[in-house]
């Protein structure tokens, strides 16, 4: 069974205790002092180049943040965050934006080619052999075709790779920083437009000092020709990751698009707070896909990073879509409910999600449908998987207004627990004002049943492996969902930490 | 509670206000008295808004908006038994009346007493903060019956304890001790004249080895508030069925909180909500399977017609060593009206590895398909609808089985549907 054995293998490698991607690369970096406040603010607009009206958009959710509370009622427990102790900017050096890959930093470049991810588009294209040291890119789906990334390192956007092919057909790939300078028009008529600088505390706080992120912009009638990816590392010390993407689709538009991200292994934890805003216009279709990977601390809980992420997309026209798929395995913490607002007549939400929590981790997270037009449906398929000591919860929530007639929602949330130190929960809130509206929600909880692995088992298959494979069947509704490519690097990352769950 | 509440609303400060003025007139020892103080503490911090997870779609603040005064004069009679037979312990505008006549195996006291001798002070203990009912039960409890069953008594006729009231406000006590391999069938029941306001705390111990069937029916006037909780420990092999309907009240919060202490008990809830108006009923579980070995079920109806808002959450906790808990819990709402509106939250929170838990949750129309199929057999619409709505609830009913009880509810069903049908 040499796919099973590769399973097991990815396995062990992204067992906590073998997070391969949290080695430290050694990049001069320059670095806002440690602290946050209106000064650090302007530093950070300053160093970015941006017009007044981006400045005074910060600056007025930095004066709301002040009056916010940290939210207490996730299922995760941490100490408290010492917000003036992380550096609110690092940059790379030399790096006034992004430009083109003959410009990158070559110590830049090999860091992402470490992480498999190849930036030199043009030899992909030409079909020229790769470079040494990307043997383990093939497991990979930035290997394997014609993506376009854009990568963020700490606080800036590096490089955004085939922006002139996608030029062409009129789509808009870049750095947000680079948005707000060049489109500032779409920037100020969308931003904020879905996650409000009011919103919560760690989105207001974002709103304040996000550094960089991707911008999207797909005009009316144009398919995107390419997945659209954007990778995040995260390097330095001590510093806070705030990026804030923003991705529309005109009328009549498609696109899909990834995310993905890692950090070097550290003692102590750090912190990650991203907005991500969706807009899909008359009959556009969003499809948003991550493999989150953050580094998720170590054995014993220590260090990690802490995800607490906003991402909403607004169905603002009618029969548009959008669809979160989410396969989440790192962060020591992750506070995430990637939501739909289906305020356009017919229009349809939908999310997938794989959460595997091991060692310390704690998840809570899940989505909110909420339904606003007329026949909106939306279903939720959520998969949590928890071993080790972690906590992973489920919390969602469907609601439909008075005027969402017909409105209609299937949730299916299961739970899998391996081992009993582990815990399992499923928070979903269902709230219907109309009489029109057919809500379905069922969850589960239980383990791989004896019956099911005698079944493996008895065909010569070896305990591991058919937990192995059990597992894999219990998450394909949301692989699935998956971009193809996507779709065999995250089966493999849900191969999970069986190690040592078995008996 | 809500820690940032500086100002009091009207019904906060009205609550304050009777305390102050009742404060001595109250039943209690010293114990009891210090009991009550620190719940009114409770209170001073202000009543749960929605802010408060447990109180997420009942906020309580915001929701209680009046307070009425103490009547204990007020006209109150005695209703006949819900169950033919039952032997009745009368409780009229929040006073214990009557005594029972020999029924074998059953001792009852006056709350009253135990409170006024210190012997309930223990028992007098809000859970926590978030613990309004608690606290508001504790600060003005005065009256109730303490009813003990020995072991080995099986009732051949159900008990039944029956609060009626006619306005003002009413906070009992029922602390019920069931022995063990006890067979009891009881029945909690609340109703009135002029709407007032009522709080009552429940505490039932299950014994070893018993079987119990708790019905308690809510039927209070249109603008009355409820706020009770339930609250039960299910000894050793021991099964208790509980069942709640409510059919009346403005404001309403039933809380039932279940703990399995003893391997191999089973718990069972069947509810049947049936709401109209303008009221604001919320049943609120939260189920603890602390041991191994336990089972459960849970299936809640609903009905909301006019401008009704229905609630139920529902919490399934396992703990880590309550291994080869097999829990499943289910809420089916039938939305009958545009201005309705029904709020659910069935949560597990599951810390053991070997467990089968679930549960389900709709919220929906009439099926189409159903009704068709009536229509289509010459029965009009209205005659159509009303027996699939009564199909739906009477499946719930007629799952307990005892035809004496299926006979009292189905004709409590349809006396609503009489009056609101």
């Amino acid at each position: 069974m040499p796919a099973v054995q590769e399973t097991i293998d990815t396995v062990r490698k992204i067992d906590v205790d073998q997070y391969k991607y949290g080695f430290e690369t050694e990049i001069e970096t320059d670095k806002a002092p440690k602290g946050l406040d209106e000064d650090i603010i302007r530093f950070i607009s300053a160093k970015k180049n941006e017009p007044d009206w981006m400045l005074q958009w910060r600056l007025e959710a930095f004066r709301r943040w002040l009056t916010l509370e940290e939210p207490s009622w996730a299922r995760v427990e941490y100490p408290k965050i010492d917000f003036q102790d992380l550096h609110y900017y690092a940059a790379p050096k030399n790096q006034t934006g992004p430009r083109s890959l003959d410009e990158v930093d070559p110590e830049l470049l090999k860091v992402y080619e470490k992480l498999g991810i190849p930036l030199r588009e043009q030899e992909i294209l030409a079909g020229v052999q790769k470079p040494n040291g990307e043997a383990e890119a093939s497991d990979n789906v930035y290997a394997s075709g014609r993506v376009a990334v854009d990568a963020v390192f700490d606080s800036v956007s590096v490089v955004t790779t085939f922006k002139e092919e996608l030029a062409k057909a009129g789509v808009i790939f870049c750095s947000i920083s680079e948005a707000i300078r060049e489109h500032p028009e779409l920037v100020k008529k969308y931003l904020g437009s879905v996650v409000p600088t009011t919103d919560n505390f760690y989105a207001t706080l974002n709103s304040a000092v996000f550094t960089d992120g991707s911008f999207v912009f797909v005009p009316k009638g144009v398919r995107c020709p390419m997945e659209l990816s954007t990778y995040f590392r995260i390097n330095e010390k001590n510093t806070g990751q705030f990026e804030r993407t923003l991705i529309i689709a005109e009328e009549g538009a498609y696109v899909s698009y990834l995310e993905g991200c890692t950090a070097p292994q550290r003692d102590e934890n750090q912190l990650h707070a991203a907005v991500v805003e969706l807009i899909a216009l008359d009959d556009a279709e969003i499809k948003y896909s991550t493999v989150q990977n953050w580094y998720p601390g170590d054995a014993q809980g220590k260090g990690g990073i802490y995800n607490f992420v906003t991402k909403r997309g607004d169905c603002r026209g009618h029969r548009s879509k959008i669809s979160w798929t989410q396969v989440e395995t790192g962060s020591a913490i992750t506070w995430k409910y990637p939501s739909c607002i289906l305020r356009g007549d017919d229009s349809r939400g939908e999310f997938y999600s794989i959460a595997v929590s091991n060692g310390y981790q704690q998840i809570d997270s899940g989505t909110k449908m909420i339904h606003l037009g007329k026949n909106t449906s939306s279903r939720i398929i959520s998969k949590g998987i928890a071993a080790g000591f972690s906590q992973n919860t489920y919390r969602g929530q469907v609601t439909a207004h008075r005027k969402a007639t017909n409105a209609r929602n299937f949730t299916n949330c299961d739970s899998l627990l391996i081992g009993d130190q582990c815990g399992a929960h499923t928070v979903p809130y269902i709230e219907a004002k109309n009489a029109t509206a057919k809500f379905e929600h069922e969850a589960t909880t239980s383990k791989i049943s004896e019956d099911q692995k005698f079944y493996v088992m008895q065909r010569g298959i070896p305990e591991e492996e058919a937990i192995a494979l059990i597992v894999n069947g219990f998450v394909k509704e949301v692989i699935q969902e998956l971009p193809m490519e996507f779709a065999v690097e995250a089966q493999k990352l849900i191969g999970i930490s069986l190690e040592g769950s078995v008996g | 509670m809500n820690m940032h509440a500086q100002m009091h609303t009207a019904a906060e400060k009205a609550l304050l206000d009777a305390y102050d003025q009742r404060m001595a007139d109250l039943p209690g020892d010293s114990a009891v008295a210090v009991k009550r103080d620190n719940a009114i503490e409770m209170l001073k911090a202000g009543l749960p808004t929605k802010r408060i997870e447990a109180w997420h779609y009942t906020d309580l603040r915001r929701l209680l908006t009046s307070v009425p005064d103490f009547e204990p004069a007020g006209n109150a009679k005695a209703l006949d038994p819900l169950i033919e037979g039952s032997a009745v312990l009368a409780i009229l505008n929040g006073q214990t009346t009557g005594h029972l006549n020999n029924v074998e195996g059953v001792t009852v006291e006056r709350v009253f007493e135990k409170l006024q001798n210190g012997s309930l002070a223990p028992a007098l203990e809000p859970d926590g903060n978030d613990d309004a009912i608690g606290a508001l039960n504790t600060a003005f409890v005065s009256d109730g019956w303490h009813v003990t069953v020995a072991d080995g008594t099986e009732l051949t006729t159900p008990l039944e304890l029956q609060d009626t009231q006619d306005g003002g406000q009413v906070h009992l006590g029922l602390p019920v001790h069931i022995g063990n391999s006890v067979k009891a069938t009881i029945v909690e029941r609340h109703a009135g004249k002029r709407p007032g306001l009522t709080s009552c705390v429940t505490n039932l111990v299950v014994g070893d080895d018993s079987e119990v069937l708790w019905l308690i029916v809510q039927e209070q006037p249109e603008a009355a508030t409820h706020l009770a909780q339930f609250n039960a420990w299910i000894g050793k092999n021991a099964r208790l069925t509980v069942f709640v309907m409510n059919s009346g009240g403005k404001l309403v919060r039933q809380e039932i909180r279940v703990i399995t202490k003893g391997e191999g008990s089973d718990f069972q809830l069947r509810g049947i909500n049936l709401l109209a108006g303008e009221t604001h009923t919320d049943v609120t579980m939260v189920l603890d399977h602390a041991v191994p070995n336990t089972t459960s079920r849970e299936l809640i109806r609903n009905i909301v017609t006019g401008r009704a808002h229905g609630v139920f959450q529902g919490r399934i906790n396992v703990h880590q060593i309550a291994q080869k808990t097999d829990a499943k819990m289910a809420c089916n709402t039938l939305l009958l009206s545009d201005d309705g509106e029904f709020s659910t939250k069935p949560e597990l929170e599951i810390f053991a590895d070997d467990v089968a838990c679930g549960h389900g949750a709709t919220v929906t129309e009439i099926d189409k398909n159903h009704l068709f199929y009536l229509m289509a057999r010459g029965i009009d619409e209205k005659t159509a609808r009303g027996l699939l709505v009564k199909a739906f609830l009477a499946e719930v009913i007629e799952e307990l089985e005892v035809e004496s009880v299926v006979e009292a509810l189905e004709s409590r069903l349809d006396a609503w549907f009489a009056t609101h049908g």
